[in-house]
């Protein structure tokens, strides 16, 4: 029942060599992603993960374990890193509270740096800047809502502009290969 | 106190406004007050997977809009509740409140700190109660079976919701549903995640995410799934045809939201005040059995 494509996380083994030993460093320094040394590699989180239920390639307890190894590469150019739904099971169940829900967006982050974000999350915050939220105001939607007498939604908000352009997170490009 | 600044979210206002209607409604009957303010924006949930920075600056915004007018605000979406709640703990850290304040100040604006955020379903069942509820129901829903779905913002991370919520055996909208009269049955991907989060990256985890819940169901007798978020509402009404050509499944399971479900046992009209026409699966079923 699954069409999601298997994507090999690395072809070959990694070597030490290729290993970044500061990535771990790295990732833990920032604010949100303090907690991963904690990890003592149980599995809860993949075990409650639903991702992982339908697509068991993709497993939270790999990526971390990956993170402290330091194979930066391999994690930041990962599209698995991007498959996460939000549903806070892993954090919620850990033994070691580490809340690897933020741990992921720390990688996430790091990667769109490098040039490794969805295009469909750009997409959105380049649409978010011009309507204050993620869809382009459409015809049919104005139109429904006055029929309901709903009130009408504001448009243009200047203040949320300001705010995302000091972030640089509009500068963000897309990565050039697609799904 | 009863009276909360609205906060719609990108989605419900521009494709589910059913949920909207029926949330006025039902908060207009129980004399919860909704004020709109219209410089809301995205709550910034999904922003953090570019850059977390921008999320907690979305956020923060909106709680300093509902700051400046002293009002706590009430949520449709999960994932809003979700987003403004852990900000709200984020900035119990006055280090980290500074740094946010000191960019927001750039545009004139300032979080003190004093915001709280409920979810409707939450204010549903704290300010109103179900016990008042059920004194209130109007028509017969007992012949009703539904199956709820929480949403996982709504209960999840724990910590951001002053422990109102199990998040691995939640029962407040079981509670909210019994109040109506209708039955919530127990079924064992309950807490099984809708997608709608990954659904911009990958529609193919988004369609197995929602077999897995609706083949459970499937199993099971029952007429309708009831849900407290408009994204979950999505990928579960919206993608059940999609689904049925492409992996040759039969699924028809109409898809209805819980104010909807509420304002039907306390008679409102179903087309005018809770927009039970706006569903691509008709609810007809549903309301064959509501006397």
């Amino acid at each position: 029942m699954n069409k999601v494509k298997e994507i090999a996380m690395f072809k070959q083994p990694v070597s030490g060599t290729e290993l970044d030993r500061n990535f771990n460093s790295e990732v833990k320094a920032h604010e949100d992603a303090k907690g991963l040394n904690a990890c003592f590699g149980c599995g809860t989180c993949s075990a409650g993960c639903p991702i992982h239920e339908v697509f068991p390639e993709y497993s939270p307890k790999k990526l971390a374990k990956m993170v402290k190894l330091g194979m930066r590469k391999q994690v930041l150019s990962s599209p698995h890193i991007w498959y996460c739904a939000t549903c806070h099971n892993c954090e919620q169940r850990c033994p070691q509270n580490v809340k690897f829900f933020n741990i992921l967006n720390v990688l996430k982050n790091m990667a769109a740096k490098e040039g490794y974000a969805p295009p469909a999350w750009v997409k959105q915050t380049k649409q978010v800047m011009k309507t204050g939220i993620v869809f382009p105001t459409e015809k049919i939607w104005i139109k429904k809502r006055k029929e309901l007498s709903l009130p009408s939604l504001k448009e243009d908000h200047q203040k949320l502009k300001k705010i995302v352009e000091l972030t640089a997170i509009n500068k963000i490009k897309p990565r050039a290969d697609s799904e | 106190m009863n009276k909360y600044a609205l906060f719609l979210g990108c989605t419900t206002p521009t494709q589910v406004v059913q949920y909207e209607l029926a949330s006025r409604w039902v908060c207009k009957y129980f004399g919860i007050e909704l004020i709109d303010i219209k410089d809301f924006v995205c709550c910034g949930i999904n922003q953090v997977n570019l850059n977390i920075e921008t999320g907690l600056l979305m956020a923060t915004m909106n709680l300093a809009f509902a700051e400046a007018k002293k009002l706590d605000i009430l949520t449709l979406c999960a994932a809003c509740t979700g987003a403004l709640a852990e900000t709200i703990e984020k900035l119990k850290d006055k280090a980290t409140r500074d740094r946010i304040n000191e960019k927001l100040q750039k545009v004139g604006l300032e979080y003190k700190g004093k915001v709280k955020v409920k979810h409707i379903s939450r204010v549903l069942y704290e300010d109103i109660g179900a016990g008042k509820i059920k004194r209130e129901v109007k028509r017969d829903l007992s012949g009703l079976r539904v199956a709820p779905h929480y949403g996982c913002h709504y209960l999840k991370p724990k910590s951001a919701f002053e422990g109102f919520e199990e998040p691995d055996n939640p029962k407040t909208l079981h509670q909210l549903i019994s109040a109506t009269g209708a039955y919530p049955i127990e079924y064992e991907t309950l807490g099984f995640c809708c997608g709608g989060k990954v659904f911009p990256v990958s529609k193919d985890l988004v369609h197995s995410l929602v077999q897995k819940k609706l083949d459970d169901l499937m199993n099971r007798e029952v007429d309708a799934m009831v849900l407290q978020c408009q994204t979950c509402y999505l990928m579960y009404n919206d993608w059940q045809k999609e689904i049925n050509e492409e992996y040759s499944k039969r699924y028809n399971l109409p898809v209805i939201l819980y104010p909807q479900l509420l304002g039907l046992a306390l008679g409102a009209d179903p087309v005018k005040e809770l927009g039970l026409d706006l569903h691509t699966i008709s609810p007809d079923k549903i309301l064959a059995k509501v006397t």
